[in-house]
Order: C-alpha cells, then sequence, then structure tokens
C-alpha cells in the first residue's frame, strides 16, 4: 500500500498538539470513551490515509487559511507509522479502562501521551526513530507497506 | 487526582528526554581504535564503500524516518563539494539485521568508514555539516601516492 503524497509539516504538528491535549483530558478525567474516539481517530491515520484523518481536516479548515503556505513537505510512510504506534497504545488503553484494569490503561495512555508531546513540543517522532529498536524484538515480521 | 499527576509527570519527562535529544542530535563520537580484531562488517556496508574515496559516510536509514530525508539531502550535498567523501543511504527497513550487526538503534545513523573500512566516527540524528567535516578533516587530506604495485 502506498503511503500517499507528501504533506505540510505543520499538519502533523498540529495533529499532535491535538493529540496531546486530548490524552492529557483522557487522564486527568478517565473518561475512557473519549480515548476509544482518539483510537479511532489514530485508526484513521494508520490504515486508511492521512488527508482523511480528522485533525488532518481540522487542520486545513481552521488553521491552514491563517498561514502562509509552506512549499516544504513531509513524507506520509513516517506519519502513518506513528500513527499506527500510536493506535496500539491507544487500544491498549481502552481496553484497559474499559476493562476496569485501570492501571494498564493509564500506562498505555500515558506512553502515548509523552509520544504526542514531544511529536508537538519538539517535532520528535519517537515511533520513527526507534523503529530500528523495535524490530530488534519482532525479529521475524514481514513488513509489506 | 491521580491521572493529574500522571499527566504532569509524563510531561515533565517529555520535556528532560526532548532536551536531551534536542542536544545530542548531531554529535559526533569519535570510535576508538578496535582493541583486536575488528569485526566483520556486514556485507552491504562493504558493498557501499568506495574504494576511490578517503572516506565514505554510510547513513543508516528506515522509510518511517522524517529526519532521513533531511540528513540525506544535507549529506550528499556535502559529499558532491568535498574532495575524496562519499555518501551512500542504507536503507535497512527490510533488514534490520545490518542496523543490528552495526549496534545502531535510531535513524537516521551515520557512521564514516576509511576506503579500508576502518570505522572513524558515527553521528546520531541529524548531522551538522561544517562539523562533521572539521572532524573528518584529518582523513580527507589526499594520501601521498602510494607505489603502486
Amino acid at each position: 500500500m502506498a503511503a500517499g503524497p507528501a504533506v505540510d509539516p505543520r499538519g502533523p504538528r498540529f495533529a499532535a498538539a491535538v493529540t496531546t491535549v486530548v490524552l492529557a483530558v483522557v487522564l486527568v478525567t478517565g473518561w475512557w470513551p473519549l480515548l476509544a474516539a482518539q483510537t479511532v481517530v489514530f485508526a484513521i491515520g494508520a490504515f486508511i490515509g492521512l488527508r482523511p484523518a480528522p485533525y488532518s481536516v481540522l487542520y486545513r479548515a481552521l488553521v491552514a487559511p491563517r498561514l502562509a503556505p509552506t512549499s516544504e513537505r513531509e513524507d506520509a510512510a513516517p506519519l502513518r507509522f506513528a500513527q499506527t504506534v500510536g493506535f496500539v497504545f491507544a487500544l491498549v488503553g481502552t481496553l484497559g479502562y474499559a476493562g476496569g484494569v485501570t492501571a494498564l490503561g493509564v500506562v498505555a495512555t500515558a506512553f502515548a501521551l509523552f509520544a504526542a508531546f514531544l511529536n508537538a513540543a519538539f517535532n520528535f517522532c519517537l515511533g520513527c526513530e526507534v523503529y530500528l529498536l523495535a524490530r530488534r524484538f519482532t525479529p521475524r515480521t514481514e513488513h509489506t507497506s | 487526582m491521580t491521572g493529574l499527576w500522571v499527566v504532569v509527570g509524563t510531561l515533565v519527562a517529555g520535556l528532560l528526554v526532548g532536551a536531551l535529544l534536542h542536544r545530542r542530535n548531531g554529535r559526533i563520537r569519535t570510535t576508538a581504535e578496535p582493541a583486536g580484531e575488528s569485526a566483520e562488517l556486514p556485507e552491504p556496508v562493504t558493498a557501499a564503500l568506495a574504494p576511490g574515496s578517503a572516506v565514505t559516510l554510510v547513513q543508516i536509514s528506515t522509510t518511517f524516518c522524517a529526519p532521513c530525508r533531511q540528513t540525506r539531502a544535507l549529506l550528499s550535498h556535502l559529499a558532491e563539494r568535498t574532495e575524496g567523501l562519499h555518501h551512500v543511504d542504507l536503507d535497512v527497513t527490510d533488514r534490520p539485521h545490518v542496523a543490528q550487526e552495526l549496534g545502531v538503534l535510531r535513524t537516521p545513523t551515520t557512521v564514516a568508514y576509511t576506503s579500508e573500512g576502518r570505522e572513524i566516527l558515527r553521528v546520531g540524528g541529524v548531522p551538522k555539516g561544517p562539523d562533521l567535516l572539521a572532524a573528518l578533516g584529518p582523513h580527507l587530506v589526499p594520501e601521498v601516492e602510494r607505489g603502486s604495485h
């Protein structure tokens, strides 16, 4: 599957900021349906595409018109990989909260918050850079993307 | 209430790690002389070494790495205008064992080799061009003509 066209790098940065706020609210309130919604947001970005991802839509509708256009572009593949990592943590977190294993929900959500915050504040994609580290522990998985 | 503390703790940890990563980005680590027998280099690396260049920069990348693209542009430009410097971008997405054998955990990591395959230095993250050139300086000086055999 093709990752899709390159994107305006400020879009994913905006998405990471929104994600950070959403995950922080989940942790403070413990309201897991919000985390479930965030899981769906991650899933759209990871498995369908960046363009239809809700925060990208929000960025194009609300933020992009107010900014000067940029010719800078960022590859879509790393971004979609990062959304996949986010999806896994958010899914585990949702299952933890909903299934009554609150500690699991809190820890998984905190990890997702950590990664989203690093992305929003430092433009550092944790999932992308430690991809090799992740592969080290899953040596025989075929990756076709 | 616990949730609030988790948020605060996570954000503080994020700030610390972020600042640390920011500081370490592009830092050059000189490789110490191997004590005994030097480990054998993975095949894709030996294949990438340019015999005609004094130094080859082997960049370890993956498809899922945004700063790799930036690094590739910077290093290929640097190699183009530097005598005796060669640059190769090695995508290890589908062959992570190459990175494992080199002890590379994050991408991009750039390893500089002499034409004989001896490691000179490593740079994690996006390198800083002038710093890298300065560190490689002694190795880039044209070698005295060796007697041909």
